[in-house]
């Protein structure tokens, strides 16, 4: 998928009206509201989050349609408008925090109003937030508008945080294959003085002492193996800069798996160098 | 609904007995949680006293109406609402809790209960989740905020929605309290004999159970109970000053595997609290100097490799561990 049509993105989930009654059920799919613009048409699509297929793809015609709150809804429904038709497509916002719900919603409209509508956006909120995308909307838009390579790598982070179930670009691996039992065991048979040094490293409030067994056990428990799996997603995105420095290695070795395990083998070259140096 | 709305500060929290079984702790009540294995009444009377089932389940597809019970908006006992998302455990126990009969609890709990008597379930709902103390002590179970990944919009692996009902009896019938239905249901008057109310509710779990297609429901069920050690213990003191050995050293073995799953308990609770990146790391640097982490490292990607071709071939999204 190219992204440079993509004007617009945020995570929403559809909902449907009850057959028969003013009633309307959200899904709990989770999903995204995409504009794009392509052929110089706007189209807003709505992903699945979960099978990253485009499930509905609507082409706009500029004022046709508009964006707006269900009012008689306790929840943050929206629904799309057609003055052409009487159509009606439900959407609910699905971001942890509707304190930009009223910001996206403006830039829809302004949007369906007008293709080349230029989305503004509140900039406190903007490159932390991970759901919202702006960017260069098409060759037909004003110089000036152009995004600069930075903008287009952050919208393509952003988005790809924001859509394709929400899953960070896929690793070539996972710790969690590297920290298997099968591999860390034979690690501490061959170097059992290895053992005393990962103590201090362990919850402080065990019931038991720290042991080998202990060790072991944590090692194969859900707990360390789900800590390693957050570790694993949270260094996919990137950002981690800041808490590999506690670790004693260079900011880059927080912007994915490779940089961090490549960073972890310097750090591990340089201490046994150091290491042999005292035995001499 | 899944754990995208708005969740004010609550973390998720695994849906484990030894986790519920910790907040009962804080909220100074003296009752665990226990994993329920089967509805028979062999299991359920092992567990006695009984005060709640609570029934957890994710929603794989929704049945269409087969709403069972009549809504009781009259129910005069305690109902909130779940307003805010990964607070639903904490709600399921604060709804049974609100309905145990001179139940004995921490001062905090008490004062929280007194102070939305008389408010309706949706304000109750706001003023419990709003509660500072309540969040800390729901939250002190989750992974500690270093590693947690709030806000970088990833999904967390354990985000499905699960879903927490309670089943009680109260006024002579079972009620079934769920956060997200307007009101307390009511599902009819049991008899105090026998099993009492747990044969209604029983009936009622089971009819809900069969109303989804084969495969469709992911749940479990989790029983709240007296905590049975000090009973076993003043049991086991009776015994001895009786002289009764053999029923004695029965006890005892009650109790040590009492003990045991404490044990374990608190174990994976330090686990769950605890921030592993230190591990992590030393474990990673240990591999390196070994000269075993490239091998790893080849390793994984092969396995991630073949991880892809398979989820490909199933037509699925790559989902990982």
């Amino acid at each position: 998928m190219s992204d440079s049509g993509t004007l617009l993105a945020f995570k929403a989930g559809r909902a449907f009206r009850r057959e028969g009654t003013n009633f309307v059920d959200p899904s709990p799919t989770k999903g995204a509201i995409i504009l794009r613009k392509e052929d110089d048409l706007l189209h807003l699509i709505w992903r699945n989050r979960t099978t990253n297929e485009a499930e509905e793809d609507l082409i706009l015609f500029p004022s046709d349609a508009t964006f707006s709150k269900v009012s008689q809804a306790s929840g943050r429904v929206y629904v799309l408008k057609f003055s052409s038709s009487d159509q009606r497509h439900f959407f609910w916002m699905q971001d942890a925090s509707s304190a930009r719900d009223e910001e996206f919603v403006n830039n829809v409209n302004g949007f369906l109003m007008d293709p080349d509508y230029e989305a503004s956006w509140s900039s406190s909120s903007q490159p932390e937030a991970s759901t919202s995308a702006t960017g260069a909307s098409s060759s037909s838009a004003p110089s000036g508008s152009q995004a600069t390579p930075e903008q287009l790598a952050q919208l393509q982070q952003l988005l790809s945080t924001a859509m394709g179930a929400g899953v960070p670009p896929p690793s070539e691996m996972s710790l969690n294959d590297i920290l298997t039992p099968a591999n860390i065991t034979p690690l501490f048979v061959s170097h059992p003085n290895l053992i005393p040094t990962l103590f201090p490293h362990l919850p402080p409030d065990l019931p038991t002492p720290p042991s080998p067994e202990v060790l072991q056990r944590i090692i194969s428990s859900p707990q360390f193996r789900s800590a390693v799996s957050n570790f694993d997603q949270a260094l996919r995105t990137g950002l981690l800069g800041g808490l590999v420095r506690g670790l004693g290695l260079p900011e880059e070795a927080g912007t994915g798996i490779e940089p961090f395990l490549r960073a972890i083998q310097r750090q591990a070259d340089q201490e046994r160098g150091e290491d042999s140096m005292d035995t001499d | 609904m899944s754990g995208d709305d708005d969740s004010n500060g609550w973390q998720l929290t695994e849906s484990d007995p030894g986790v519920f079984s910790e907040l009962l702790k804080t909220l100074g009540v003296p009752l665990i949680v226990d994993d329920l294995y089967s509805l028979d009444s062999e299991s359920l009377s092992s567990l006695q006293p009984l005060h709640a089932l609570i029934f957890l389940f994710k929603w794989v597809s929704t049945p269409s109406d087969t709403m069972s019970g009549t809504y009781d908006p009259d129910f005069p006992g305690f109902f909130a609402h779940q307003v805010v998302n990964n607070a639903c455990a904490t709600l399921a126990v604060l709804n049974a809790l609100g309905n145990i009969p001179s139940l004995k609890t921490g001062s905090q709990l008490a004062e929280l209960m007194e102070f939305t008597n008389n408010m309706d379930p949706q304000t109750r709902g706001l003023v419990v989740t709003s509660s500072d103390w309540l969040r800390e002590a729901h939250n002190s179970l989750s992974p500690p905020s270093a590693i947690s990944l709030d806000g970088l919009g990833l999904p967390k692996q354990t985000e499905d929605a699960y879903h927490f009902v309670v089943y009680l009896p109260s006024m002579g019938s079972v009620y079934e309290l769920d956060g997200l239905k307007p009101h307390a249901v009511r599902h009819g008057s049991y008899d105090e004999t026998g099993e009492g109310w747990l044969s209604r509710a029983r009936e009622v779990i089971e009819n809900r159970i069969a109303t989804y297609p084969a495969g469709a429901l992911d749940f479990s069920l989790l029983a709240l109970r007296d905590d049975p050690i000090p009973a076993l213990q003043a049991e086991l003191a009776k015994y001895q000053a009786a002289g009764k050995q053999t029923e004695a050293a029965e006890l005892v073995v009650k109790l040590e595997s009492e003990n045991f799953k404490r044990n374990r308990w608190n174990f994976e609770n330090s686990l769950r609290r605890h921030n592993h990146v230190g591990l992590v790391h030393a474990l990673l640097v240990a591999l390196a100097k070994a000269g075993r982490l490239e091998p790893a490292k080849e390793n994984a990607k092969t396995v991630m490799k073949e991880r892809i071709a398979k989820s490909k071939t199933r037509g699925e999204a790559m989902d990982e561990s």
